[in-house]
């Protein structure tokens, strides 16, 4: 569909640079986050990306205001695209069940391992040499 | 296919059905198991004679069965005068070599096992010579290698035996992969993988720019299975094999493979200067240096060995001189160095199996105590050393005879020359063989008193001698044989006619000076032998063995240093591909030209994207205090979704912040347990690092969305919006496409739910299992809790808000379909005011007061989501087709009753459940940290009960 | 109506939640269940490559909505094999994890289990992009289930990494699909093969990204350079039996690639046809190379055999990356050939590691099957290396005479030829510590060294494996028909969008 083109105003800034350099923000910040060497940065690290991936996701039905794809009868009859609003939501649920499992995840590894570093160093037993290659 | 095509599949597939009989038989004792396995060798080797008189006719037996077409890979076999000639030794000597293992194996070896391997080995070299198929010889080719590596290594318990197993199949295995390159290119060149086709397009190979190639890499496999110098190292370490497999692989046949090939493909890759220059010097060289390390050698079967390697490059040089009359002398010298090299092999294995020895220096005069064994290893030595009268005299002289008459590089005499150096060194360590074994005192040191071993074990050599000395006195019997392998290798039509003597010709001088400079050289190998040990030499094995510790080492450093369980390196990585190859594919194109209008900046807007801007900064240069983090995470969602509600997302709103309430509150839950900051380790650099390459996506993302946003372009949505109430029964298009449209994505998102709950709740368990249960139960939390942890206000508060809530819920839930809102919001209030419940009075009593338990919840929702769609099939509809009527209830506004909302009850039952098993799995994690239970009356203490409640 | 196409979706959907919430506390009922439902899945499964044998596209429009709007199953000859693969696979594995009891020592393995098949089934089954994604996620967060079952700290850990590995990967696919949506509209595969040649070949940046994306996401589930590293630790410390699953997980990868890449993006696509093979041709090399190194470089023997599917994604994957139909014939060879190779080894190392102190790679007093396991090892590694006689061997003469073009010869046959010259050799090695060697140690009288001898049950699954590879190989020309089949289906572009659009397409 062809989305409605609203009179421009106030070109100098515009409401699609904002979501832009939002979504570029929240990007940067997450990717920063999961780079970090500890489990929790990373977990909001991804969160922030998730985050920053919704509202792209979102914006790929471009942008729209009072355009609720709600049919009403009293509407001009166009609507923002709703498509991207259903995946956006799909994509919402799916990260909270990803997040929760994550959460629990670095909990356990956490309790387990009694320090919550993301990467792993290779234990004692591993630097034993293995077979001598003569042999 | 003709009968005698099916006779020739026969004779292929004889040695692999008989690999299986050995394994059953050796119950039935070691005698019966060895008949067994001659069986099926003998049986295959009456077959062949049953077609040799045709061959020999110069007919040639065909035989095809389709594989792999597509390839142009099939089953074919093909019977000429070369391919009788090696199946008739390796199937005869197999049967020798059958007899003398039964008597050369002690009782505590795996018979059973040997022979199955031999068998194997024997089909596979057998498939090497009757391939039509180069291809299918590249298969049988392999499996030579891999039966010879079982076989080598069969005494797995000696370290000597797995390191010449292992070096064996790496040489020869290396070779295999070169030669299977060489293979298709010679078949891309050619166009067909047929031998008989390639052998017709011999001067096509030739004038391709693919010829070299292809030459090199088919000659590295042929060099490295004939152990050509300087790939010869690992022959004289497969030594370590039973001397029954010494002789059979590592003499007769096996090492016989690469020369084999190389006469194969005689007619379509030799006659170049390539080719001579390649494989006759190759040959040269190695005859030689075989022949000087084998006169040093000590060890009987290693001197074996080397001669072995010495011959096989003489006859490797003969067939690189590329000339007629020396693949005349190559092919009789083969079955030549079968006879007495195989004798020889048996002779040493019987010397070692009466001594107990293999040290030449511990032996000498065994011709008393052994005057059978020393017979025979006389004659086949002599014949070795190229005495007249004997069958090595005479392809010897041939070979002399064309040495003498080949140039090389412009030199006449240099190849002549090393030839007799070859044939005199060769003449040497023959004659050390008898002399130094059998002649000389009998001694009193020998680690076991040897006599003549039985009747069983010298028949096999006795009867190849008894051949070294027929052939030697009348070479014209092997004339028919040999004409027809030297057809089949030239292609040409030759009538030779093989005799003892030449006249005087300079092969003869030649031949004589070799004699007796061999007998001269040995009456000095004492003082010889001192200077040859003084020397410096090096080993081949240690070099080898260092080569592979250091690729070993160098792999195992590479591994490991990048895959070091960084995962925080993994990441950067991924990230900076994926923005690089972005950018790369972006480049690549250009963007069509903005169509859009761009939209005003309120100021509410402005004011949100400050906030979030502001938070997410923070967030990044705060995270350390991780409670302050998670506020900030709070603020950058609820700024969202005020976003997501001012561009016309409802729905997204809606979501966005009861899961964001829901996100915190457990991740909450869980920071209370694990560490309140993070320790400030990450070193400048990398903060750099990561802070560039964070940039980067950001601004890719960015620019990425920014593009898009100023262009139009037509979606498929329009259909969803004029389909929505029509088709789906609903005005909020989103909830539409949710349940109705793209139901099947919301249905795995639920699962996606489902499987969170069950993953977390399992996870849990296995934890509480395990050690970290002991550390819970040890937690002291590193900052003062409130004293009250169920403050009175809180409780009353949620008690009265619990009803509302869920009514709330109720009513999100039915006015989904149309006004934003639906079944997973609704789920997600309910769980909220739940969790409300549980901050405010503790698990045990909200437990106490819920009556679903939550697997059944989840699992019920799915089930039902599941049937919901399911049922359309009851009116042959596809999966999750919807129907709706309209009802009114006051005082709700008409809604309509869907099918899409009995699905949509499914995700709300779902989500609730999975909110709630993630919960309950927090709360007994807590319990175990010991977390009591205020005792105000209002509380229960959440003892036993709990559980089984949630459990049940 | 054909509901036959969703069974394999559905089935396992239904089963799954009636096991982990019903029969959650009756291991044995809920056994009985899976295996139930595992045999009726591959019965479905076959009957699918029966129907799919006609050569037809079979297009099942869900909610009764057309394509493109709704989402569609589309069942040709590809995702038929691939749904059977899958039911194949889960079969063998399913009788091995419940005759060691693996099962059993956590909750809800049979529950996941049904799960992960039901996910991994419905990815190679849809035709619809997004929903592509959805399936993505519900057979990952399965498989995290999975990696954890049973837990420990190196396995918590690991898993850890893995699940952030592919949280990243999924986000990925979530800016991809972004983009992907922002410069065609659409979200059917079939659909996007309509709309992306109608862009203009200087306007089409947006779409080569979304393109190039998406090559990135699906090349981390296939373990492709350089988004491989997540692979060895996680398989390494997977129960051994999930090990073996992940083997179908590491070729949905593979099968998107194959799918999207030429139905949607080309070849024949102006604007996206080169996208494909810019990252996957090199990065394919390079991860033979790594899957080589690690194999003769490892310690420890799950690590050697993680390291080995890596070469053997190599391989696969550089097949893939010529978009030709000899080659995508050859590259579904290997991959159907390597799926049980992996398969064998990771059930066969877990019968034997269970049975030494860990899997380090030295020498210790032997097992009681010791002749047996050194056998089967000898076959897996065969397999694995592609030596004869095994299907190995045939997959990689396929791929490397697809693979004949002078330009790409050097390259690809150098690696694929010494990459397999370096795994021999680190199996070589690995096999003659684990299985000669240790026949050097003399058993100590306190009889530590006595272990428990495998059943015949646990035992059998792994001989499957490695009979299969055998059939595989006797009846090369039978399966390569098929294939050769599936391949020209699959490049036949028009037919595939005419089918699932509903709509004639010429040319």
């Amino acid at each position: 569909m062809t989305l409605a083109n609203t009179p421009k105003t106030w070109r100098s800034a515009e409401m699609e640079l904002i979501i832009a350099s939002a979504i570029a923000v929240l990007t940067a910040g997450g990717v920063y986050l999961i780079l970090r060497l500890r489990t929790f940065p990373v977990i909001l690290g991804l969160a922030l990306l998730s985050y920053a991936v919704n509202v792209f996701l979102f914006s790929s039905g471009r942008l729209a205001i009072d355009m609720s794809p709600t049919l009403s009868k009293y509407g001009d009859g166009t609507y923002s695209d709703p498509l991207p609003q259903a995946l956006v939501l799909t994509a919402i649920v799916i990260s909270f069940g990803m997040t929760a499992v994550l959460v629990m995840l670095a909990l356990g590894a956490f309790l387990e391992a009694e320090e919550d570093r993301i990467d792993i160093v290779a234990d004692e037993d591993a630097e034993a040499p293995a077979e001598d290659p003569r042999s | 296919m003709s009968h005698e095509g099916h006779l020739l599949l026969l004779i292929a597939l004889m040695p692999f059905v008989g690999a299986l009989v050995p394994g059953l038989m050796i119950r039935a004792g070691r005698t019966t198991c060895a008949i067994a396995t001659a069986t099926p060798t003998a049986l295959a080797l009456t077959m062949l004679l049953v077609l040799a008189p045709g061959v020999m006719q110069g007919e040639m037996v065909q035989a095809e069965l389709d594989w792999l077409p597509q390839l142009g890979l099939s089953a074919s076999f093909f019977l000429d005068g070369l391919g009788l000639l090696f199946a008739g030794m390796i199937l005869g000597v197999g049967l020798l070599i059958t007899l003398y293992a039964r008597f050369y194996l002690s009782n505590d070896d795996p018979m059973g096992q040997f022979y199955t391997y031999l068998l194997l080995f024997q089909g596979a070299m057998l498939g090497i010579v009757l391939s039509d198929n180069i291809l299918l010889l590249l298969v049988f080719w392999e499996l030579t290698s891999l039966s010879s590596f079982l076989l080598i290594g069969y005494w797995k318990h000696l370290p000597e035996g797995r390191q010449g197993a292992r070096m064996a199949l790496t040489v020869t295995g290396a070779g295999g992969l070169a030669m299977i390159g060489g293979m298709l290119i010679l078949g891309n060149i050619v166009g067909s993988y047929n031998l008989t086709d390639i052998l017709q397009a011999g001067d096509l190979i030739r004038a391709s720019d693919w010829y070299m190639p292809a030459l090199i890499l088919i000659l590295l496999g042929a060099f490295t299975k004939s152990a050509q110098f300087p790939f010869h190292f690992w022959l004289p370490h497969a030594m370590a094999a039973p001397t029954p497999v010494s002789a059979y692989l590592h003499s007769a046949t096996m090492v016989k493979a690469g020369v084999f090939l190389m006469a194969r493909m005689w007619p379509a890759l030799a006659g170049t200067d390539a080719w001579f220059y390649i494989v006759a010097t190759t040959g040269l060289v190695t005859m030689v240096v075989g022949a000087a390390i084998a006169l040093f050698k000590d060890d009987l079967k290693a001197l074996l060995a080397f001669s072995t390697v010495s011959h096989l490059g003489l006859l490797t040089m003969l067939l690189g001189f590329g000339t007629e009359a020396a693949a005349v002398a190559a092919i009789f010298h083969i079955i030549n160095h079968l006879t007495f090299k195989a004798a020889l092999f048996m002779t040493a294995g019987i010397v070692d199996h009466e001594t107990h020895t293999r040290d030449i220096k511990r032996l000498g005069g065994l011709r008393h105590l052994m005057p059978i064994t020393f017979l025979i290893g006389t004659v086949a030595a002599l014949s070795m050393a190229g005495i007249p009268l004997l069958n090595g005299f005479v392809s010897k002289e041939m070979m002399l005879e064309e040495a003498s008459h080949t140039d090389w590089l412009g030199s006449h005499n240099l190849v002549p020359i090393f030839a007799t150096l070859g044939a005199l060194l060769s003449a040497a360590y023959s004659f050390r063989f008898i002399v130094h074994v059998f002649l000389g005192p009998v001694r009193d040191d020998y680690p076991h008193t040897p006599h003549d071993p039985p009747f069983g074990m010298w028949a096999a050599p006795a009867l190849l001698v008894v051949m070294v000395i027929v052939i030697g006195l009348a070479p014209f019997l092997a004339d028919a044989i040999v004409t027809v392998a030297a057809n089949a290798v030239t292609g040409a039509d030759l009538h030779p006619h093989l005799k003892i003597w030449h006249g005087v010709t300079p092969a003869l001088w030649m031949s004589v000076i070799a004699t007796i400079g061999g007998a001269v050289l040995l009456s000095v190998h004492a003082p010889l032998d001192r200077i040859w040990i003084a020397l410096p030499r090096p080993d081949a094995k240690v070099i080898f063995d260092h080569l592979i510790a250091a690729v070993v080492a160098a792999c195992r450093w590479i591994t490991e240093t990048t895959h070091n369980g960084a995962i925080s390196r993994y990441l950067a990585i991924f990230t900076v591909a994926s923005v690089f190859l972005a950018w790369i594919a972006y480049s690549s194109s250009g963007l069509s030209a903005p169509t859009r209008d761009l939209l005003p900046v309120p100021v509410v807007i402005a004011v949100g994207w400050l906030m979030l801007v502001v938070a997410t900064v923070s967030v990044v240069f705060m995270h350390h205090h991780r409670f302050r983090a998670l506020v900030l995470i709070g603020v950058i969602g609820l700024s969202i979704s005020a976003v997501f509600a001012y561009l016309s997302a409802p729905d997204l709103a809606l979501t966005q912040i009861s899961v964001e309430t829901v996100t915190i509150m457990l991740l909450l839950l869980a920071l209370h347990f694990m560490p309140q900051v993070t320790p400030k380790e990450s070193p400048a650099w990398l903060k750099l690092r990561d802070g560039v390459i964070a940039g980067a996506a950001g601004l890719g993302v960015g620019g990425l969305s920014y593009a898009f946003m100023m262009r139009d372009i037509d979606t498929i949505s329009q259909f969803h919006i004029d389909n929505s109430y029509e088709g789906g029964g609903g005005t909020n298009v989103v909830n539409v496409i949710l349940v109705d449209f793209r139901g099947y994505d919301t249905y795995g998102e639920i699962i996606v739910l489902g499987i969170a709950g069950l993953v977390i709740f399992a996870l849990m368990r296995a934890l509480l299992d395990g050690p970290a249960a002991r550390r819970l139960r040890q937690t002291v939390y590193d900052y003062d809790r409130s004293s009250d942890r169920h403050p009175l206000m809180m409780v009353v508060v949620t008690r009265v808000v619990m009803p509302i809530a869920i009514l709330v819920g109720v009513y999100i839930f039915l006015r989904g379909h149309n006004q934003p809102g639906g079944g997973f919001v609704a789920g997600l209030v309910v769980a909220i005011a739940l969790l409300m419940q549980y901050m405010a009075s503790g698990f045990a009593w909200t437990q106490q007061r819920q009556r679903i338990e939550y697997h059944t919840m989840i699992g019920l929702g799915v089930v039902i989501a599941g049937l919901t769609g399911a049922g359309s099939w009851l009116f042959a509809r596809p999966f999750l087709t919807s129907d709706y009527t309209y009802i009114h209830i006051p005082p709700i506004e008409e809604f309509e009753l869907a099918t899409a909302m009995l699905f949509d009850l499914g995700v709300f039952m779902t989500v609730l459940g999975a909110v709630m098993l993630m919960l309950f799995s927090l709360s007994r994690i807590a319990r175990f940290a010991g977390e009591t239970v205020n005792v105000e009356p209002m509380d229960y203490d959440p003892g036993e009960h709990a559980e089984d409640v949630a459990e049940r | 109506m054909m509901h036959w196409i969703i069974l394999p979706v559905v089935l396992p959907a239904m089963l799954a939640p009636i096991i982990g919430f019903v029969m959650r506390y009756d291991i044995t009922l809920a056994r009985v269940a899976s295996l139930a439902g595992t045999a009726v899945l591959l019965a479905v499964a076959i009957g699918l490559l029966v129907l799919a044998a006609d050569g037809e596209t079979h297009v099942y429009r869900l909610g009764n909505w057309p394509a493109p709007f709704g989402i569609v199953l589309v069942l040709d000859r590809l995702s038929a094999l691939m749904v059977l693969l899958t039911a194949i696979l889960a079969l063998i594995v399913l009788l091995h994890a419940i005759a060691t009891e693996w099962d059993d020592r956590g909750l809800h393995f049979h529950a996941l289990f049904q799960f992960q098949l039901m996910g991994i089934c419905g990815a190679f089954l849809t035709g619809d992009i997004f929903n592509l994604f959805v399936f993505f996620e519900v057979l990952l967060i399965a498989s995290y289930g999975l990696m954890i079952h049973s837990g420990g700290r190196e396995r918590l850990q690991a898993g850890l990494q893995y699940v952030v590995m592919n949280l990243a990967g999924s986000t990925l696919f979530l800016f991809a699909l972004g983009t992907l949506y922002a410069s065609t509209g659409t979200l059917n595969i079939a659909d996007l093969a309509l709309r992306i040649p109608e862009i203009p070949q200087e306007e089409a940046s947006l779409v080569r990204v979304a393109s190039m994306l998406l090559i990135i996401v699906f090349a981390v589930k296939a373990a492709l350079f350089p988004v491989q590293f997540w692979l060895p630790g996680t398989y390494a410390n997977a129960p051994a039996p999930v090990a073996a699953l992940f083997a179908i997980m590491t070729k949905v990868g593979a099968y998107a690639i194959i799918r999207v890449h030429t139905v949607s993006f080309g070849p024949g696509v102006g604007s996206t046809e080169d996208v494909g093979a810019i990252l996957l041709y090199p990065a394919a090399i390079i991860t033979i190379a790594i899957g080589a190194l690690g194999v003769l470089g490892a310690r420890r023997l799950m690590p050697l055999i993680a390291f080995s599917v890596v070469g053997s994604m190599g391989t696969l994957l550089v097949a893939v990356s010529a978009f030709s139909p000899l080659a995508t014939t050859a590259a579904l060879y290997y991959l159907v050939h390597s799926t049980f190779a992996t398969a064998c080894l990771f059930l066969l190392a877990d019968l034997v590691v269970t049975r030494r102190s860990g899997d380090l790679l030295k020498a210790q007093p032997p097992t009681v099957q010791n002749g047996l396991f050194a056998a089967l090892f000898f076959a897996a590694a065969i397999a694995m290396a592609g030596m004869p006689p095994l299907s190995g061997f045939l997959g990689k003469l396929l791929v490397l005479d697809a693979l004949r073009d002078p330009g790409v010869i050097p390259w690809v046959w150098t690696a694929i030829l010494v990459g397999s010259l370096f795994t021999i050799v680190g199996f070589a090695r690995a096999g003659s510590t684990l299985f000669w060697k240790s026949t050097a140690l003399d058993i100590p009288e306190d009889g530590v060294a006595v272990t428990r001898q495998a059943s015949a049950a646990e035992i059998a699954p792994t001989v499957a494996t490695i009979a299969i590879l055998a059939l595989l190989a006797v009846f090369a020309g039978t399966v390569a028909n098929y294939l050769e089949a599936t391949t020209l289906q699959l490049f036949d572009r028009a037919g595939y969008i005419s089918a699932v659009l509903g709509l004639p397409v010429e040319g």
